[in-house]
């Protein structure tokens, strides 16, 4: 199954250190192979260097792309640490 | 899309840039990676002429306008600068003739001064373009270099991509960026790669964290671009797949259209993955020079086989 969402980084400090570590620890062990766009720079999600490489600030909107098996699961468990602003 | 306005903040101090006019047009896309000197153009043979081409007027052009009358001098302009057009450099520091301000003004072209010479303006502004305008590509990897060949090691998270690369700096290679590796087509012909400047030399492992490597090892076991002469992917060892034992079979890879030699490795605890890759590289130099470990093997053991055959058969 292939998924892609849009969303909205809403923690005041953008995708830090924390919040990557959040995203990663989440998806570490899904089957599926998650990728995340922003200002047009596509990224593993499963790799830290990569999500931290994207330096997505507040406000920012990043393109979820989920794909296989668990994708459905993956998707609602990212949007919603997305959504909860990684609990900042 | 390259604009005008980027190309300016660019090179502005290695062109020498200053406006002279049609500033309204600053946010205008550039299309081709073409500078074109319109010569023969301004003498009216206008056949294959291409109006999304960067101008660049030189002595000859310039001293030609002047001597034209000056009713015809906008009329010869109006028909090579058009709204297509994306921006008109004059060279040499000369100064332009006022007709070419005008028209660059009203059409809303850029018109930008260099104090370069007209042949060395052309052909780096040629040059600058092309880079700006070569095709680049993002892959998932860790980019080292290991003696002079720069090498991707590429594989599925928590394969072991970082400590493989992590041991080869330790042997006293290089590391040019970790999991994120920028890729750009060169000259058309060869690949460079490079990693973002805000994650450049850091590298995450497992139970460490976040680790600065040209802080730890020294300047000397990082570099910032390398070109990549090969891709290596490190596989978790699967029993039933069977994996290259012999090397006479030669794989690529292809990347942005240059295909790269490619290798396998399977991985299992016990292997020493840096040692490998060192052998993989070494290998590889080695045919670069002309010599092919399995080929030349192969050759000695087919010899072999006819002689003993010539042998036998005169043994009978």
């Amino acid at each position: 199954m292939k998924l892609s969402y849009k969303i909205k980084v809403k923690n005041p400090l953008g995708l830090h250190a924390r919040p990557a570590t959040v995203i990663v620890r989440l998806i570490q062990d899904a089957k599926s192979s998650v990728s995340f766009t922003c200002h047009n720079e596509t990224v593993n999600a499963k790799s830290i260097m990569g999500i931290l490489m994207l330096a997505a600030g507040k406000n920012s909107i990043v393109r979820i792309d989920v794909e296989g098996e668990d994708a459905q699961d993956v998707m609602s468990k990212l949007t919603e640490v997305f959504e909860n602003g990684f609990g900042e | 899309m390259v604009t005008v306005r980027q190309v300016f903040d660019s090179y502005k101090d290695t062109l020498v840039f200053e406006v002279l006019g049609g500033k309204k047009g600053f946010s205008k896309s550039i299309k081709l990676p073409e500078v074109h000197r319109p010569g023969l153009s301004l003498s009216g043979y206008l056949k294959n002429y291409v109006n999304q081409r960067i101008l660049v007027f030189g002595n000859s052009e310039v001293s030609y306008i002047n001597d034209l009358d000056s009713d015809v001098r906008s009329d010869r302009l109006s028909s090579i600068i058009t709204q297509e057009t994306p921006l008109v450099v004059v060279a040499g520091k000369l100064a332009p003739p006022i007709e070419l301000i005008n028209s660059c003004n009203s059409l809303g072209v850029p018109l930008l001064r260099s104090s370069l010479k007209t042949m060395e303006l052309q052909s780096r502004l040629t040059y600058l373009l092309l880079e700006k305008f070569s095709p680049t590509t993002t892959c998932h990897g860790t980019l080292v270099e290991a003696f002079g060949v720069g090498v991707i090691i590429q594989g599925d998270s928590s394969v072991g991509k970082s400590e493989a690369a992590l041991s080869l700096i330790e042997r006293g290679h290089r590391l040019i960026t970790d999991d994120v590796v920028k890729v750009k087509l060169r000259e058309g012909l060869y690949l460079e790669g490079y990693g973002a400047e805000l994650t450049r030399h850091l590298m995450e492992i497992r139970g460490i964290g976040i680790i600065n490597v040209a802080h730890l090892y020294g300047a000397v076991c990082v570099r910032d671009d390398k070109r990549i002469d090969m891709v290596i992917k490190l596989e978790v060892w699967d029993d039933k797949k069977f994996y290259d034992r012999v090397g006479l079979e030669e794989k690529h890879i292809d990347l942005l259209g240059v295909k790269v030699p490619y290798h396998i490795i399977p991985v299992k605890p016990g292997r020493d993955v840096a040692l490998l890759i060192e052998t993989i590289v070494l290998n590889h130099r080695l045919k670069e020079m002309g010599y092919n470990s399995a080929k030349d093997f192969n050759i000695k053991l087919l010899e072999t086989i006819s002689r003993k055959q010539r042998k036998r058969k005169t043994s009978l």
